[in-house]
């Protein structure tokens, strides 16, 4: 299994029935993506640039005008593919007459799982998201970002080697959002392959080895982190407690270096998370 | 487009199991309650209700209210089987729920099964509700009857043997096996008109469509014998059938289920007529036939389906 990259998409197409008229709206017009086992992918771009629609496609849920997706080597369009995958909608959505631990039990059993390693599995879940005090309460009560919650426990029920998150922190808090991406942290310390799509950019920055931008549903850059994010002629310099008489010095030997400009220089700064974070009493 | 074939029935049961807690939380049962007001009332309502002034024989009392009441259960569950499936299929595709289990590794056809098999558990515990309520309402007015009666016999002075078959003919009225086939043709019918609405609901996507439309197909299979004894009757007059009869004819006993049968042996069972098993066998294989060819077509429009 392992000489199959863990998601491949050749040639994607997808129209859909959009308009009244008839006239059919290209969602996804050829992206060619491959993941390998244990990598972080990163899917970013505008919104309706066909990020879910590339997701919907993996998992089989869509079927592609053109092209085609596999998973571990399976075609998407074939049950088996689905075993080792684990999705979390956009939105997600569930039976609102269930409790949040009748929830992630019901699609544990879906995945063909039962008795204790089940119920296990459901506890050590419903902790890990944050839920174990709401854990008998019924959907219909739960907040947006419980919901979230809920949904990234229902998609890790069966362990699988592949985790696809569509927006996996829309609508979660700060340190929530913190929490998801040591989750995902931990995902590839266990050697399993994830696909997600954010538009938080720092914490895909912060999380992803590879990232796909992705618009008018076409792919127009992909790499990894270093290469998209390198500015070939620049580099950054940051110095703690340095007296003002330092970087004075550093001012005049850029001065006198022939070729070389200061391009800017002032107090690093934090990021508006890192505040709400301090602030709010999140952990970072 | 999960055209596997494999499928599993341990993952039907495990979405049929989540469709039954999601009725019953809905709970649907309550509507048990005003039906079994119904029955008990129905106790209180004595032939002269129903048939003017002319006093009505113990059997025909007994009668009516076995005809009321296994009606009142073959209205209910029906409409029961076609408004619940109508919910639980386009619910789940409009709330998106259907994303959440479909990409998990579940068969569409094990969804489409298993969602079909609650709302069937569902009906059948109604119906088993409803089942025994008739029993022991009919078993109280049997009693009553049969009193009444002994205390008139000993009055005309009627001799023991006839007696004997004054008795034999009521208890036939009471509640017998004969009256259990006729529960049982309504809970089948209810299977079928389920399967109906599963296959609709399969594409329409709407609630109120389905429900219109499965409430349509249940009104043409139950007088579609109608239907056709018209088409039958004016050939034996020696007319020419034109081909436009002949046509309509056929589509309809194809599209729509024929329960003629069914009312057929729920009729008899009110009347106290003797069932013939053999009609019995028959009724569940129609049952299986129609539930199985729904199914297969409702498979393969959903497994097309996009969400
Ligand atoms: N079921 C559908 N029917 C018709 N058009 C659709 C459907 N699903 C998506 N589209 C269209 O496909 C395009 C891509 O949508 P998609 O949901 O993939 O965008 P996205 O990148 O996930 O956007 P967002 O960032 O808002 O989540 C949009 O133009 C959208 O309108
Ligand atoms: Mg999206």
């Amino acid at each position: 299994m392992s000489d199959f990259a863990a998601v491949e998409v050749d040639g994607l197409v997808k129209d859909f029935k959009g308009s009244i008229r008839g006239k059919r709206v290209r969602a996804v017009d050829g992206v060619s993506l491959r993941i390998e086992p244990g990598e972080v992918y990163g899917l970013i771009g505008p919104n309706g640039s066909g990020k879910s629609t590339t997701m919907k496609a993996v998992l089989g849920l869509l079927k592609p005008t053109g092209g085609r997706c596999a998973v571990f080597g399976r075609d998407s369009s074939k049950v088996d593919s689905r075993s080792e995958v684990g999705f979390l909608p956009e939105a997600p959505y569930f039976y609102r007459h269930l409790s949040g631990r009748e929830t992630v039990n019901f699609f544990g059993k879906l995945c063909g799982m039962r008795g204790r390693v089940l119920r296990d599995r459901v506890d050590d879940l419903l902790e890990l998201v944050g839920l174990w005090e709401a854990r008998d309460r019924r959907l219909r009560g739960y907040s947006k970002g419980m919901l979230q919650r809920v949904g990234l426990a229902q998609a890790l029920v069966q362990d699988p080697s592949l985790v696809v998150l569509d927006e996996p922190t829309a609508g979660v808090d700060p340190a929530g959002s913190r929490e998801i991406r040591d989750l995902i942290f931990g995902l590839k310390e266990r050697g399993k392959t994830v696909f997600l799509c954010s538009h938080l950019l720092e914490q895909v920055q912060e999380v992803c080895d590879r990232v796909g931008i992705i618009s008018g549903g076409r792919l127009v850059n992909e790499g990894s982190l270093d290469e998209l994010l390198a500015v070939e002629n620049e580099v950054e310099l940051v110095l703690r407690d340095a007296p003002p008489e330092l970087l004075e010095q550093i001012g005049a030997l850029v001065r006198v270096t022939h070729g070389a400009e200061m391009v800017s220089a002032g107090r690093a700064r934090t990021t508006l998370e890192g505040v709400f974070l301090r602030e709010t009493g999140g952990e970072s | 487009m999960s055209q596997s074939l494999f499928f599993s029935p341990r993952k039907m049961w495990v979405i049929a199991g989540s469709t039954v807690t999601q009725l019953v939380r809905m709970k649907v049962f309550y509507f048990l309650i005003p039906i079994a007001l119904l029955f008990i009332g129905l106790q209180f309502v004595d032939g002269f209700w129903f048939n003017g002034p002319d006093m009505l024989l113990p059997e025909q009392e007994l009668r009516a209210h076995k005809s009321w009441c296994l009606g009142t259960m073959m209205v209910f569950s029906s409409l029961f089987a076609i408004v619940a499936t109508a919910l639980l299929i386009p619910g789940d595709v409009e709330d998106r729920t259907l994303y959440s289990i479909l990409c998990k590794p579940v068969p569409r056809l094990d969804y489409l099964v298993g969602k079909l098999l609650g709302v069937v558990v569902v009906i059948g515990v109604a119906v088993l509700v409803m089942d025994l309520l008739l029993v022991l309402t009919l078993h109280f007015r049997a009693e009553a009857k049969l009193a009444e009666m002994i205390e008139l016999m000993k009055v005309m002075k009627v001799g023991p043997e006839e007696a004997e078959v004054v008795k034999r003919e009521l208890a036939e009225h009471g509640s017998t096996w004969n009256l259990q086939a006729g529960v049982l043709a309504h809970f089948l019918r209810a299977c079928v008109i389920a399967a109906v609405a599963l296959l609709i609901s399969t594409f329409s996507n709407s609630t109120i469509f389905t429900i219109a439309t499965s409430v349509m197909v249940w009104v043409i299979g139950s007088f579609q014998s109608i239907a056709r004894d018209g088409i039958f009757r004016s050939q034996e007059m020696g007319e020419e059938l034109t081909w436009a009869d002949r046509v309509l004819g056929t589509l309809i006993s194809v599209v729509f289920p024929d329960f003629q049968l069914y009312e057929a042996v729920a009729d008899g069972a009110a009347r106290a007529q003797e069932i013939v098993m053999g009609d019995v066998g028959k009724l569940l294989g129609l049952t299986g036939l129609y539930v199985g060819i729904y199914v297969v077509i409702s498979w393969f429009v959903f497994s097309d389906k996009e969400l």
